[in-house]
């Protein structure tokens, strides 16, 4: 009797070395393979640092006119705005800029006025 | 088993052995628990990686844009001694990274030994990194190194300052916020980058039109004292044939002081309106000048014989200023400028702050030409925060760099009713006097200008002048405040060849404010259909 239990021990006792060992094993290479995750996580962060610094230098306003007047010929054009985009009519609605003349507190745009062609355009007219 | 209970050496030795079994299943369990169960806490610990941490916080603008940020690069260096062809790799290395060719091979002839090193290039990006590394040469090592890059390059160099190479701050923000950056704390400013780059771009502009020797502006919130942009020319992205040796990296609204002139009427007006010792109605007599002690001050321009307070300051008197200056008298005007925080130097976040200049006794001859902006020279952030307090209902701001929310205003230093009056007398200039040019459809703009002769060996030059125009808008509950300066402007066929403030200046912050206005979200109102029956 003693003798099997002595057996049955050392066979629990093999087994349980094994599992041991099976999970230490798979412990190691689950640490690997979470160093290589985190390297990689710190490489994408890496990059990401760079690639929005990156966005910051081409979102430059400075590059985009410099862009839009070499590339697409549009120039510094005098602008003035009359309203704000929140004011402006929708689509079929009236719209508050006509060929009239436009004055505010501040100062008198005459009919002829290239800008006030513009911003009645723009108001959809 | 013996008999009587008596355990024999083999009985004992088993049990001996079954403890010593039971004590090693018991630390398996234990651990096998731990590794099952609580996931082996400590293991996953000791995997934790380096994550990459800036040295340097970012730098963002008031809308998260990119100002400034850390980038991870590498110093390049070669061991001389693996080198087979010396001459080549100079010539390769020279075309890559932009270093002197002759130095490098100077260098790696002087550095022949097997542990020496060569330095080619400090902070190399990642592309010429891989066009190095393309090269194939032996011996090449990178070190790791930290670069402080800014992406939006000159837009707001001169507030930003600069780093020295071991990530400390030198000028600027960068010196100023340097304790909370190291930390990794990152830094929201005020600035506004579309604000920045209209403001520059249009001081670019004047200056190029007027051929000026220098430019700067400040836009500014009034009412939290936020500054939202700020910038100076020529700048280090200018010739430097133009800057003339000075430091292309200064800040001069911030570091330069100034006789600015005429805009510091503004304070006389106001000190005279705040004690009521001038009406706007009441005359005062301009046309041959107005003498203080042995000196007569005269105006640039032809004046009538009298003109009204009102008159005097649309149309920019000396004379006048002057009179109504003595009225408030040297201790009142020492005491109120001090309380407007310009005869110290200014507090923001930049260290920088330049100390104004101040005359060293404060008489009457002094009070007369402080009335006027001369005898006192103060820096552009300090006359724009001052100012700012005259018309934000009164009361104290404290310019900063950093992005605040809500209302800043502190204690009151003018009653509410004398900045109202001053509101409507600086857009009765703009309306009526010297600042007309400055107007924007759509804008109720209150301003004034500035028209300084510069000191050249203690004497002032007439055809030396310092023009600027201080803005405020929308005048009736003023946000915004915008100051530009032109050094040394020339006039133009456009203006007439009048290089006076309300030639250049003027026109100039006008510009600004058409830009800037509808990013700022102004107006909020439809503009008024005129009546063509009801003339302007």
């Amino acid at each position: 009797m003693i003798r099997v239990a002595t057996f049955f021990c050392f066979a629990v006792s093999a087994l349980a070395c094994l599992a041991l060992y099976h999970v230490s094993e798979q412990t190691r290479v689950a640490r690997t393979e979470l160093s290589a995750v985190h390297r990689q996580i710190a490489a994408e962060q890496q990059s990401l640092h760079t690639l929005e610094a990156e966005w910051g230098r081409v979102a430059d306003p400075a590059r985009i006119q410099h862009l839009a007047q070499a590339r697409l010929g549009m120039d510094d054009a005098p602008a003035m705005e009359l309203s704000s985009l929140k004011l402006l009519p929708r689509r079929g609605d009236e719209a508050p800029l006509g060929e009239g003349q436009v004055r505010t507190a501040s100062a008198v745009v005459q009919a002829g006025d290239p800008r006030v062609r513009l911003a009645a355009v723009q108001a959809g007219d | 088993m013996a008999a009587g209970g008596v355990t024999t050496i083999v009985q004992r030795r088993i049990a001996i052995v079954s403890l010593i079994c039971v004590a090693a299943f018991a630390l398996i369990g234990v651990r096998l628990v731990d590794l099952a169960m609580l996931k082996g806490g400590s293991a996953a610990a000791s995997t934790a990686v380096t994550r990459t941490i800036a040295a340097r916080a970012d730098i963002l603008d008031r809308n998260g844009e990119l100002l400034a940020r850390d980038l991870a690069v590498h110093d390049v260096l070669i061991q001389p001694y693996s080198l087979t062809d010396k001459p080549k790799a100079a010539r390769d290395l020279a075309l890559a990274t932009g270093a002197n060719e002759k130095r490098l091979l100077r260098m790696f002839l002087a550095r022949q030994k097997p542990n020496e090193f060569v330095l080619i290039a400090r902070q190399v990006t990642p592309d010429v990194e891989g066009e190095i590394a393309r090269l194939g040469l032996a011996g090449l090592e990178f070190d790791p190194a930290v670069k402080r890059f800014y992406p939006k390059g000159r837009a707001a160099v001169q507030v930003l300052g600069q780093v020295d190479s071991d990530g400390h701050g030198l000028t600027g923000l960068e010196l100023g916020l340097d304790r909370q950056l190291r930390a990794g704390h990152a830094a929201q400013l005020s600035l506004d980058t579309r604000i920045q780059f209209a403001l520059l771009h249009e001081l670019e502009a004047a200056r190029a039109q007027f051929a000026a020797k220098a430019a700067g502006g400040i836009v500014m919130n009034v009412n939290t004292g936020e500054i939202l942009a700020m910038a100076s020319l020529p700048d280090g992205f200018t010739d430097e044939s133009e800057v003339g040796g000075g430091n292309p990296f200064r800040n001069r609204m911030l570091r330069d002081i100034y006789e600015l002139g005429s805009v510091f009427k503004i304070f006389a007006f106001t000190l005279a309106m705040d004690d009521r010792t001038v009406r706007l109605d009441e005359s005062f007599p301009i046309g041959r000048g107005f003498k203080v002690g042995r000196y007569l001050i005269r105006d640039a321009e032809h004046m009538p014989p009298t003109l009204t307070a009102r008159e005097i300051l649309a149309q920019s008197s000396n004379a006048g200023t002057a009179q109504i200056a003595l009225r408030s008298g040297p201790d009142r005007q020492h005491a109120f400028l001090a309380k407007l925080g310009l005869l110290s130097p200014i507090r923001a976040e930049d260290p920088e702050g330049a100390k104004p200049l101040l005359p060293r006794r404060w008489g009457e001859t002094e009070t007369a030409t402080i009335g006027f902006g001369h005898g006192i020279s103060v820096s552009p952030l300090s006359f724009a925060a001052a100012a700012a307090i005259v018309v934000n209902g009164g009361r104290r701001i404290a310019p900063t760099f950093l992005k605040r929310s809500g209302d800043a205003r502190g204690e009151q230093l003018i009653s509410p009713q004398t900045s109202a009056t001053m509101r409507e007398l600086l857009r009765y200039v703009v309306t009526n006097g010297t600042g007309k040019l400055a107007d924007v459809p759509g804008y109720d703009i209150g301003g004034k200008t500035g028209s300084a002769e510069k000191s050249v060996r203690g004497r002032y030059v007439a055809h030396k002048l310092l023009t600027s125009f201080c803005a405020v808008f929308p005048i009736d509950n003023p946000r915004y405040l915008v100051f530009v300066m032109l050094d040394e402007p020339h006039g133009a066929n456009a203006t007439g060849v009048m290089a006076l403030a309300g030639h250049t200046a003027a026109p100039l912050a006008g510009r600004v404010v058409a830009r800037i206005a509808p990013m700022l979200e102004l107006p909020t109102q439809a503009p008024v259909l005129a009546d063509v029956s009801d003339p302007p």
